[in-house]
C-alpha cells in the first residue's frame, strides 16, 4: 500500500461521504416507510411489497446508468448540477439502499410480538408514540438493515463510476479506484484498496456490534 | 353510576361475527367476571371496553358519554392487561414508567415505580434494574399489571391474568388488583377461569357463550354430535348410554345450553322426579364451593363428560349431604335448553 498516500485518503474520505449521506437518507426516508408498510394494512400492500422486494435486486450500473440520465446537463434534473458530485453519487447509492431499508424494517415490524400493539395502546400511547416505541423495540432488526445496506453502499461500484465519473481528487471512491488499478493493470494496488474497504466495513460492523451490546 | 353501557354491539371479523350483545352496563368500582370458554369473545369485549377496537356496529358509553375509539379521553383512564404479558425491551424500571413518561407525568418516577411493584409482590430493589428477559412468566406478569397499577387507571381490564402463573404469583395479582378498587376506585373486568376470582372477587359474573352474553349465568355448554329424537326432539348420547334430550334448534345454532337454575337435584332413587315428563341424568358430585356470601353452595356435578355447576342453599346441601363422589340425579325439562 503506498504510504500515507494523499490520493488513497482522497478516495477514503469519498467513499465515507457518499456512504455516510446515503445511509443518512436512506435512514431518515426508509425508517418510517418501512414501519408504515410493516405495521399498517391496507390496500396494495402485497403488491407494494413485492416491488420493493424487487428492488433489492437493483443493479447499481442501472441505477448509475439512470441517475446519469436525469442529472446530465440535458436531463430533467441538470439544472441542479450534481453530476460528477458527491451528493450525486450519494443520490445513487441512497436509492440503492432505500429498499434494503424498507423491506428489513418491514419485516421487523411484522414479527414483533402481536401484544406489543395492544400493550402500547393500553399504556395510553399515541399514534407516533406508538410508531417510535414499535421501532425502538425491533432495534435489533433495524441495526440489521443499516448493517446490510451499509455493506451494499459501501461495496457498490457501479454508481460511484457512472454517476461519479471517477475523477481523481474529487469522486474517486475506493471501488471506482480499485477499478482502475485493475485497468492499469496494478493488482497489488487493486487488492490493497479493497482491504482498506474491508478494514472501513469491519469498523463500522465492530461499532455496530458494540451498540448491539449496548441497547 | 354506570361507567360502561354497552348499546347493542356487534362486532365482526372480516364476515365473521365475533361479539353480538344487547344491553348491559357496568357499575363503577365493581368487579365484573367474564367466563366461557376460549373463543367466546371474551378477549375481543375486552378490548372494545378497552376502545382499543371500535365495534362494527352499536357503541359502548363511557360514564354515559359517548367516546372516540382511541381517543385522548379514554386512553389515560382505561387500560387493560392482556392474557400473555408484553415486556417491552428495556429495564422493569422502565417497563413500569413507560405509561407515565407517556402522560408526561415525571414526578418521584422512582418512588412510585418502587410503590407499584411493592404491590404487586416485587422487591424495588432486587427487580427495578432487571432486563425484561430476566424474569420468570409470573414475575412479568406482575410487572405488566404494575406498569398497569402504577397509571392509577379508571378501569382495568384483565385478560385472564393468572391463567398461566404459578399460585403464590396467582395471589399476588388477584390481591394488587384489589388494591385498586380499595385505593382508588377502579373499576375491574377480569376474564378468567380462575374460581376464586370468581366467586370471592366478583360483584357480578357474565358469561359468554359463541359471543353472546347467556343471562342467567352458570350454563353448561353441550357440544355435539346430535341424533335426531321424537317430536321435534334431539339426542346427545354420553358415552355410558345416558341421553339428554333437547329441542331442536334455530337455524345457525349450534350449542345447546342448560340452565342449572332450572334443573333439580336429588339423590337417585329417593324422589318421584319422574311423573312429570321430565328426564333425568345421573352423575356425580365433584366439588363444593361455598360463595363469598356464605349462603349459597356451588355444586359441580359430573355427567360424564359435562359438568353442571348449580347453586344450592346451604340447608339443601345438609339435607342432601353432598359431598365429592356422592352420585345425585338431575332432573331437567328438555324445554328449558336454550340454543346459542
Amino acid at each position: 500500500m503506498r504510504n500515507r498516500d494523499p490520493a488513497t485518503y482522497s478516495a477514503i474520505s469519498v467513499t465515507l461521504r457518499t456512504s455516510g449521506m446515503a445511509m443518512a437518507v436512506s435512514l431518515l426516508l426508509g425508517l418510517p416507510l418501512g414501519y408504515l408498510l410493516g405495521y399498517f394494512d391496507f390496500r396494495f400492500k402485497k403488491q407494494i411489497r413485492i416491488v420493493v422486494d424487487t428492488l433489492l435486486s437493483l443493479p447499481t450500473v442501472f441505477i448509475g446508468l439512470v441517475i446519469y440520465a436525469l442529472l446530465t446537463r440535458n436531463g430533467p434534473l441538470g439544472e441542479a448540477g450534481l453530476l460528477f458530485t458527491i451528493p450525486g453519487i450519494a443520490v445513487g447509492q441512497a436509492i440503492l439502499a432505500l429498499p434494503i431499508v424498507i423491506a428489513l424494517t418491514a419485516t421487523a415490524v411484522e414479527a414483533s410480538d402481536r401484544n406489543l400493539r395492544i400493550t402500547l395502546m393500553s399504556l395510553g400511547a399515541n399514534r407516533f408514540q406508538i410508531a417510535k416505541s414499535t421501532l425502538w423495540e425491533v432495534r435489533l432488526g433495524l441495526l440489521a438493515a443499516a448493517v446490510t445496506a451499509t455493506g451494499r453502499v459501501l461495496t457498490e461500484v457501479g454508481i460511484s463510476l457512472m454517476v461519479g465519473g471517477n475523477i481523481k481528487w474529487h469522486t474517486r471512491t475506493i471501488t471506482t479506484a480499485i477499478a482502475l488499478e485493475t485497468n492499469k493493470g496494478e493488482f497489488g494496488m487493486g487488492i490493497a484498496l479493497g482491504l482498506v474497504l474491508l478494514l472501513i466495513a469491519l469498523t463500522v460492523n465492530i461499532s455496530l456490534t458494540g451498540l448491539r451490546r449496548r441497547i | 353510576m354506570d361507567i360502561y353501557q354497552i348499546k347493542d354491539i356487534d362486532h365482526y371479523y372480516g364476515d365473521k361475527q365475533v361479539l353480538s350483545i344487547e344491553d348491559i352496563s357496568i357499575q363503577a368500582a365493581s368487579i365484573v367476571g367474564l367466563i366461557g370458554p376460549n373463543g367466546s369473545g371474551k378477549s375481543t369485549l375486552l378490548k372494545l371496553l378497552g376502545f382499543l377496537e371500535e365495534p362494527t356496529y352499536g357503541a359502548i358509553l363511557f360514564k354515559g358519554k359517548k367516546v372516540a375509539f382511541f381517543s385522548d379521553e379514554v386512553r389515560f383512564r382505561v387500560t387493560l392487561l392482556t392474557q400473555a404479558p408484553y415486556l417491552m425491551r428495556r429495564s422493569v424500571f422502565d417497563n413500569v414508567v413507560y405509561g407515565l413518561k407517556i402522560r408526561k407525568d415525571t414526578k418521584d418516577l422512582r418512588s412510585r415505580v418502587g410503590r407499584a411493584l411493592d404491590l404487586v409482590g416485587l422487591d424495588p430493589e432486587n427487580f427495578a434494574k432487571r432486563k425484561w428477559y430476566e424474569l420468570s412468566g409470573g414475575e412479568a406478569q406482575r410487572v405488566a399489571l404494575a406498569a398497569r397499577l402504577v397509571l392509577k387507571p379508571e378501569v382495568l381490564l384483565l385478560d385472564e391474568p393468572t391463567a398461566s402463573v404459578d399460585a403464590d404469583s396467582a395471589r399476588l395479582i388477584r390481591k394488587a388488583s384489589l388494591q385498586a378498587r380499595e385505593e382508588w376506585g377502579a373499576t375491574l373486568v377480569v376474564a378468567t377461569h380462575d374460581w376464586q376470582w370468581l366467586y370471592e372477587t366478583c360483584d357480578s359474573v357474565m358469561h359468554l357463550l359463541h359471543g353472546r352474553l347467556f343471562k342467567n349465568g352458570l350454563g353448561s355448554a353441550v357440544y355435539g354430535p346430535w341424533k335426531f329424537g321424537a317430536e321435534g326432539f334431539l339426542h346427545k348420547e354420553f358415552d355410558d348410554g345416558q341421553v339428554l334430550v333437547v329441542p331442536t334448534p334455530e337455524e345457525g345454532k349450534k350449542l345447546a345450553i342448560l340452565d342449572p337454575s332450572r334443573m333439580k337435584i336429588s339423590l337417585p332413587g329417593k324422589d318421584p322426579l319422574l311423573k312429570w315428563k321430565i328426564d333425568t341424568l345421573n352423575g356425580f358430585v365433584t366439588r363444593l364451593f361455598l360463595e363469598r356470601n356464605g349462603e349459597m353452595v356451588q355444586v359441580d356435578i359430573k355427567v360424564v363428560e359435562l359438568v353442571i355447576t348449580m347453586r344450592l342453599a346451604l340447608d339443601k346441601v345438609e339435607e342432601f349431604k353432598l359431598y365429592p363422589g356422592k352420585k345425585v340425579s338431575i332432573a331437567y325439562d328438555p324445554r328449558d335448553i336454550e340454543w346459542f
